[in-house]
Parts: structure tokens; sequence; C-alpha cells
């Protein structure tokens, strides 16, 4: 009923207010694209983690606490080139100082700014290890030295060979990653223009991959277009057509990012920021609304051959695809939401901003886009209407074989399907931003070289609570240190320990056989008065909270695989639980515990979605088809289509990641299409009472060609390809792929499926309703 | 007499408008005691609210060009003791007394913008200011709860690398007692926000209470002096390393 009136009114508003549809159309997609002035752009991994996972818990525990932990790290140098030399020294100076002036920066360490503490005759010297700019050669010689007697200081601050010197930065929390990394990196490039640059640590990556998705969504969606335009143009061979499939397209994507920068301005929340994950949208939502518009143009061409009348062409067509547009949009729009029970935060805004973008483009689909036909004289010998393309012909003969042999092709498909299944077994998870670029990217090489040369980029930080004057918990704390440190992958540890243990030797007149934690908890009290008296309370401020109830550990490390990380995270957790006997209190956070985190959440959310999408879809379709048996029918090829790519994923080594994981969600959405429109045009032939023998024939020769034309128009995955990150880039592959197994297995398992099932007369009477 | 002397001052400012180093000159040559003993309580409150307490027995000489501090509370820090010796010439002493280690540690802090005992108030801050290493220039008065003050604009000269750019000084017209003073960072921000509070004991102004506010931290130090005691007759020979050792009765 409803469907019916909304179906008359849209007949009526295309086909006698045609430029009234248009205009409205333009300024409710003007309207929704002012969101674009809130539209956020960020990844940052930690921001993907539900708020309730402990490791989020505590990681913002740990920010509260102890102030931004998030180390961008900066080395410069020349290969070879000792460092120890006044023009050197001089330059690490001024980028120092350039670097602690800028208000997106809290905190620099660098060899200019470390503290010196020794004991000279018995007196406690805290001072500034580096004291001017311009030293001379006994004063550089002095620094080495000392260096030289603290090697734990030393090997933070240069490179092995004293060719690189290292600098970490604590951008401010206040500002965007993207903001202090672009002044950062400005700073580094206008000071240190005679040396080799290199970057990394989280912060920088969040800034910069921010910088890339930008750069990487525009470069899609422009190579996408191009390649739309070019698949559309050879199977519509109808300019006006490809421009009328393209303003649907670029409307709706206007409607989608606006949305999300609407949602994101109202409602403050990160589930709605744009981030490497989301670079995939914009693409996803061009072959979705395009597959609106060419069901649409094609049937209208159809239709207008047939009738050779515009009006009646047009209304024909809304008449027969109102309810299959609204069905795909409904379920593809449903499959993308079920992305908001994933436990990722980021798929939240993916699946809503790319729902209200798969609604508009339906709506679009149906108002506009025959308002703009209506708007243009299409004449009738024109090829593109007179008679049917070259893939219309191969189709139209491709669905003559399906019905000679449908046992064999079902059998065909279930064996392809059981190979996907063996290779399910095979994924494996990578999580870690460092396996997104390629080998040579700039980034990558300079993730790399901070391995190679200096810490390494990655960290791990362990809260602790208990009584911090408690000689037993500082032991412990030592004693994780060395665990930690037992790691091949763990350049240095840093804890409050260190400095009880630094201040202890001093104190016993620099004797080494002291370097440990007193046994006397009154002593360490003592050592932690003396600080207070004689350094800087704020050096403690990152290691130890304000009551000595928190401290934290924190471990700098090189790039580690995600399944490294899941074993090396789970071995400390062992050791903590088997030495912590007293204190109890410790977690471990950082980015290498969200790397293990993240292989859970991406499993979880890949198969949250996935059963949440085919159950919806199944209910949905059987709602609009009366009879459950049809959304059975519905989501057969596509769960085939997924089995096909996790396994396909596992056999070509594909890795399973947060990009990745949107792969299901993708597949369902975009291939149920096929599958309602052939589902929907059987019933229709079927209560049609068209004979059995001619049915699938008929069903493949009116949704067969714009099947493939739909699947073959969204070969713009392909773009995907081009992206700057490998993730993307595998799903543009899987993507192409999905959209042959999932037309394919709709002209083939499904038709074969459906070819059977039509022999049995009960059982489609039963179907139809008709028992 | 006290009646005069502040009938004088606000002649003299009213009808001979001083310039910033004579109203310097006036605060410096203030009458001060020779001796104080107090009972010190030190809160310190950070960004988050939370807060650390320490009550400390202080007793210093010669406008606090010696002072000898023993910490009182919290338990932990019982017996720990501090001496600092002022010098014109050269580095300032500091003996700090550790008595879990039954040991005297000279300490050094040649960066005086370091904190004093983890509070807000840096060593450049507890260190009288010599006239002489300093600019002064006087702004308009200003009225300061209810008490009108003069404004002084205080800049350090390069030389003693001072880690403040400037510092504003409101000085009460009454007492010549700086009660107020903003301090400004070498970028030129405000850093710190001091309040003063006095007390007349046996003649004198005394600080009773100073109120610390560090804007760039977000940090809070508040010095409440209890049981002052002026002039005892302290004994120079105190302010000596075999003091610290031994916690004085009272």
């Amino acid at each position: 009923m409803i469907n019916t009136k909304f179906k008359n009114w849209a007949i009526h508003q295309s086909i006698h207010h045609p430029k009234r549809t248009l205009t409205s159309a333009l300024i409710i997609t003007l309207i929704m694209g002012f969101g674009l002035q809130h539209f956020v752009i960020e990844d940052d991994m930690m921001k993907m983690i539900p708020k309730s996972v402990k490791t989020r818990v505590v990681w913002e525990e740990v920010k509260d606490e102890f102030g931004n932990t998030d180390l961008i790290f900066v080395a410069f140098g020349t290969e070879g080139k000792n460092l120890f030399q006044n023009k050197a020294m001089s330059d690490l100076w001024n980028f120092t100082k350039a670097l602690e002036a800028l208000p997106e920066v809290e905190e620099i360490r660098s060899l200019t700014n470390l503290d010196r503490m020794e004991n000279e005759d018995g007196f406690l010297l805290i001072d500034d290890l580096v004291s001017t700019k311009n030293l001379s050669l006994e004063e550089i010689a002095d620094i080495k030295d000392y260096l030289i007697r603290n090697p734990e200081l030393k090997k933070q601050v240069i490179s092995q060979n004293d060719d690189f010197f290292n600098i970490v930065v604590i951008p401010n929390g206040n500002t965007s990653e993207q903001a202090s990394v672009v002044k950062i990196v400005a700073t580094a490039e206008k000071l240190l223009s005679g040396y080799d640059l290199h970057f990394g640590g989280p912060p920088y990556l969040v800034g910069i991959v921010s910088n890339l998705v930008r750069a990487d969504a525009l470069f899609l969606v422009r190579i996408g277009l191009v390649m739309m335009v070019i698949i559309l143009l050879a199977s519509l061979r109808s300019v006006a057509g490809v421009f009328m499939v393209l303003s649907v397209i670029i409307l709706s994507l206007i409607g989608m990012m606006g949305s999300m920068g609407w949602i994101r301005g109202l409602t403050g929340s990160d589930r709605f920021v744009f981030s490497i994950m989301n670079t995939s949208m914009p693409i996803i939502l061009m072959t979705i609304a395009n597959s609106d518009s060419v069901h649409f143009l094609t049937k209208f061409f159809k239709k207008l051959r047939i009738t050779g009348d515009k009006e009646k062409a047009i209304e024909q067509s809304i008449d027969s695809l109102m309810l299959p547009i609204f069905l795909t949009s409904l379920t593809t729009a449903a499959a993308f939401l079920s992305l908001i029970f994933a436990p990722l935060e980021y798929m939240t805004g993916y699946g809503v901003s790319i729902a209200i973008g798969i609604s508009w483009a339906w709506i679009l689909s149906t108002t506009l886009l025959p308002s703009l036909i209506m708007l243009k004289d299409w004449p009738l010998n024109s090829r593109s209407i007179r008679k049917p393309g070259l893939l219309e012909r191969i189709v139209d003969k491709f669905g003559s074989k399906i019905i000679k042999f449908p046992r064999s092709i079902l059998i065909g498909g279930l064996l392809l399907v059981a190979v996907g299944i063996y290779g399910i077994r095979l994924v494996t998870t990578e999580v870690n931003m460092f396996s997104f670029f390629e080998k040579g990217n700039k980034i990558r090489d300079s993730l790399e070289f901070l391995d190679e040369k200096m810490l390494g980029a990655m960290d791990l930080e362990f809260l602790i609570k208990g009584d911090m004057k408690d000689p037993e918990l500082l032991q412990q704390i030592s004693q994780l240190q060395d665990y930690v440190e037992k790691n091949p992958s763990v350049s240095i540890t840093i804890s409050i320990a260190d400095i009880i243990k630094r201040m202890h030797r001093t104190v016993m007149d620099d004797d080494p056989d002291y370097e440990t934690v007193p046994d006397d908890r009154a002593k360490v009290n003592n050592l932690y008065t003396m600080y207070s008296m004689s350094g800087d309370p704020d050096d403690l401020t990152a290691l130890v909270d304000y009551e000595y109830s928190k401290a934290l550990v924190t471990a700098i490390l090189k790039n580690v695989s995600t399944k490294s990380s899941v074993l090396f995270v789970n071995d400390i957790e062992h050791f903590v639980d088997q030495n912590f006997t007293q204190y109890k209190d410790i977690t471990a956070t950082g980015q290498l515990v969200v790397l293990r985190d993240m292989v859970e959440l991406v499993i979880k959310s890949s198969v949250i979605s996935i059963c949440v999408s085919i159950v919806v879809i199944t209910f949905i379709a059987a709602i609009f088809f009366k009879q459950l048996g049809w959304g059975i029918f519905a989501v057969i090829p596509l769960s085939a289509a997924v089995i096909l790519n996790f396994g396909f994923m596992g056999i070509l080594k594909i890795d399973l990641n947060h990009v990745t994981a949107l792969l299901s969600s993708v597949i369902i959405g975009v291939g149920v299409d096929f599958a309602i429109h052939y589902i929907s045009q059987y019933r229709r032939l079927a209560r049609a009472k068209v004979p059995v023998a001619t049915r699938s024939n008929r069903v493949i020769d009116e949704v067969g060609y714009p099947i493939i034309l739909d699947a073959l128009s969204n070969m713009a995955f392909g773009a995907l390809l081009l992206s700057e990150f490998v993730p993307l880039q595998h799903m543009g592959g899987l993507m192409v792929f999905a959209m042959f197994s999932t037309s394919f297995g709709t002209l083939t398992i499904l038709s074969s499926l459906l070819e059977l099932t039509g022999r049995r007369k009960k059982v489609m009477k039963k179907l139809l309703g008709e028992q | 007499m006290k009646k005069i002397t502040i009938l004088l001052i606000t002649i003299i400012s009213t009808s001979y408008p001083q310039d910033g180093m004579a109203i310097a000159k006036m605060v410096d040559e203030r009458k001060a005691p020779q001796d104080i003993v107090s009972k010190t309580t030190m809160l310190l409150t950070n960004s988050k609210g939370k807060t650390r307490t320490s009550t400390i027995l202080s007793k210093s000489i010669n406008n606090s060009s010696k002072q000898i501090l023993w910490f009182l509370n919290p338990a932990d820090d019982k017996g720990v003791a501090f001496l600092k010796i002022e010098h014109v010439d050269k580095a300032d002493e500091m003996r700090m007394w550790l008595p879990a280690f039954k040991k005297v540690r000279r300490i050094s802090s040649s960066k005086k913008g370091d904190s004093f005992m983890g509070s807000d108030l840096s060593y450049e801050d507890m260190t009288s200011r010599a006239l002489d290493e300093n600019n002064y220039k006087r702004l308009e008065n200003d009225m300061i709860d209810g008490k009108e003050c003069f404004v002084l604009e205080v800049v350090p000269n390069a030389e003693i690398k001072s880690t403040y750019s400037k510092h504003i000084t409101w000085v009460e017209k009454e007492t010549l007692i700086a009660i107020k003073e903003e301090s400004y960072d070498l970028g030129g921000s405000l850093r710190k926000k001091k309040k003063f509070f006095f007390d007349s004991i046996s003649g004198y102004d005394v600080i009773n209470e100073i109120f610390v506010e560090d804007i760039q931290k977000n940090h809070t130090t508040k010095l409440t002096m209890d049981d002052i005691k002026v002039d005892s007759d302290i004994d120079e020979s105190l302010f000596q390393e075999k003091n610290l050792k031994r916690l004085p009765r009272n």
C-alpha cells in the first residue's frame, strides 16, 4: 500500500514536475553538504577500541595521571659522520629550542635538555648536561664521557655509532596529531636541511596517516569516477545516461560525507571521524549509487525500445524497479548498519554514514534520475535504445547454458565454496600500521631506520598501583623491566625504579654496587625528598603520580608483528601473575597491547557484522517476499561469496585487519542487490505463470544484463588497488573478486537452485504463497 | 612612631613622586627582624586537586640569607633537614641530612628555576633580590583588597640570567610590603601569581602566609607560618652541618 502510494508519487513528480524534483534534490543535498564543515579526518588506533576495554581505560588513566605518553621520534644525522662536534650540537640545541617553542609540543627529550646527576666530592649535582649552545671541544668531550658512563641514557639520545641524534617529542594532548606533525616536520626540515631526517611513533603515524587518508580518498574518488565513466560509456553507449548516473553518484557522495560531518559536529562522537578505514567509503557508495542508477537506466532503455514512449517507459521502469531498488537499498543499508554491533568504534560511523548515503542514493535514483530522464529528449533511433549491446547479448546466451546444467553448475559452485572454507583456516590477522605501507614507502623506510639505528618507535606501558615507596614493589618493577628487556625487540625500559637506583648510587659516593633499590623504605623516601630539593620534580611526573601510589613503566621497542605482540604481551602478563604476589594491580597498555586487543576486536567485528547482516537481510527479504525461503535464497550467494573471500584471503596470505574486516559487510551489502533483483524477477514471472521451462531464461534475459553491468561498473572498486595503503589495495582486489563471485554466484548458484526448486511445483507454490 | 613613618611616606609619596628604584629602596630598607623561627605548613595542590602536606620547623637569620629547616611531617620525612647559606660572591651552599642513610649531602641547584622542595617557589623566588641586579619602573598606583599600592615593574638585568623576563609587584603604601606579585617567563607569558599576607609581630610586619599559583602548570602552593617568633637571638653557629642531624625540641 505504502509502496504503491510512494511509487505513484514518484512517477507523478518525475513525469509532471521534473524541474521541481531536480531543484529539491539539489537543495537537500546542499543542506546535507554543509555538514562537511564539521568533517574530521583522524586515524588513532586507540580510539577504535571501545571505551570499556581495559587497555583503553588504563590508557585514559595513564594520560590523565602522567600526561601525554604518546611519543614522536625524530632522528637526524648523516650516516657515518660523528655528531660530537660543535656544529651538530649547536643544530641540536636550536632544533630542541624551536620545538619547545611550538604550542603543539608539550615536552622534548633530547641530549641538550638531559640532566646530569653526579656525585662530585660528596656533592650531589643535578644540572643541565648541555648548558649552552656554543660548546668548547672540552665541554663536548665531557658530555660524551658522561654519556659513555651512562649507556642507558646515551642510547636514548644518540645512535650507537654517534651519527644520529634521537629526539623524543611529546605532543600537546590538546592539539590534533595532524597539526603537531605538520609543525614538527616543517621545523625539522627548516632547521636541519643538511641532515637525513627520520620520523616515527604512534602520534606521527596518526598525524601523517590522517594527511595521507585525505589525499588518498580524493585520489581514489577521482580514479573511481574515471573508471566508472569508461565502463558506463562502453556499456550504456549514452553520454547523457552516464551524466545522469554520475549526478546521482556525486549527490549521494555529498549527502553521505556531509551527514557524517553533521553527526560528528552535533554529537562530537569519535565514532564519526574519517579514518583509514573510511577511505573506502566513497568508492563503495559510488558503486552502490551506480548500481541503482544502472538498473533504472537499462530498464528504461529496454522499456523505451518496446513502448517507444518516454513517459510510459519511465512509468513502467519505476513500477517494476521501485520495490527491488528499495529492497536492495534497504538490505544494503542493513548490512552496513550491522557494523553498529562491531566492537571497533570507527565502524559505527562507517556503517551509519554509508547507510545514510545509500538511502539518499535510493531516493535520488527513484526521483532525480527519472526527472533527469524526463527532461531529455531520447531519439528512438539512437544505438543505445535501438538494439542491445554486446554484453547484453552475451549474458542472454549465458542464461540458456545455466538452464541446461543446473546440477553441474551448483556442484561446481559448492566445490569452490569448499576450497574457500579450507582457506579460511589460513587467515592471519595483522593490524600493525607498519604493514600498511609497502617496502620503499618513505614512512616505512623511516620506521625501519628507527628500528635499525635507534630505539624503535613502538611503546608498551605498565600502569602499576601500589606504594611506590615500598622497596619490595620498586624491586619488582625493576625485575619486570629486566624481564621485558630480555625480549630482543625491546630497546629500553624507563621507570621510577631507575631514578631511585641512580640516586642511590649517587648518594653512596657513586659506587656502582649501590645502583640498586635500597632495602629500607626510609631510604627510598629520603631519595624522593632529596630529588625534590635538588632536581625538578616535573622530571618525575611522567614516572610516578603525586601521591606515590601509581607508577608508569615505559618500554620502547622495535616494530613487532601482531602475532609476536600477542605472544609477548600474554607472556608478560603471565610473568606478572607469577611474580607480583603482593601488588597485583598491574595493567599493560600502549601500542603493543592495542595490537593484541585489535586482533580480537577485528575478528569479532568481522564475525558479528557477517552474522548480523545475514540474519537481518534474511528477515528483510523474507518479509518483503512473504516467505522465509526467499530470505534464505537471497543470502545463499552472499554467504558463498563471503566464504570465498575469506578463503582467498587465507590462500593468498592477505591479512585480516580493521580495513579488510569491512569486506564482509561490503560484499553482503553490495552483493545482496544481485540476489534481490533476481529473486524479485523470478517471483514476478512465477506468479505470472510463466512456464518453468522458460522462466529462468526469461529472468536472466531481464536481470542478467543489469546484474553483470552493475558488477562490471562496480569494477571501480579496482581504484582501491591504486591506494597508498596496502590493506586498501587488498580490499580493492578482493572487492573486484567479490563482484565476480556475487554476480556469478547469483547467476549460477542462485539461478540453479531456483531452477531446481521451480521444478518442484509444490515447493514453489508454497514459496509463492499459493498453497 | 609608626604613625609618623606612615605619615611621612604618604606625604613624600604624594608631594614628591618617587621613581621605581626609590620605592624599591624603601622596601629594601624596611625594618626587618634579626631572626625568625616558625612552624611552616606547606600545602601543595596539583592540577587534579591532589595534595601533599609537609610541616617544617624553620629558623633563619639576616632576612633568610641563612636558613635551616627540619621536616616534622609527614612521618616519612621526619628528620630530613636542610641548610641553606646564601653568598654574594659565590654559589649558595645547600646541605641536606638524610637520616636513613645517616649522611649529609651537599646539593646544588645551579638552575635557578628549579623548584624549592617541590613547591611553586623556585630557588630564585626564595633568594633576596639585589637592588642593583634589577631595573625598577614605577607603574600607575592600584588598589588591592582596599589597600592602596605602589605598582613596580621589576626587570632583571641580563647578566643575572634570571628565569623571568619581568615581575609586576604591588607594594602596600602603608607598610611598604609587597602583597602581590606576578612573574612572567622569558617568553613574556604570565608564569606565577603570588600573594603575601602579613601579621604584625613585635613591631615587625612578618609574612605569615604565602600563596603561589603556577599558571602554566596549574599547580598551587600555600605556605602557612605558625608559632612565629622574632628576634629570639639565634646564634649564627646554628647554621652548621652538624646541627642538621638533631631535631631541636623547640
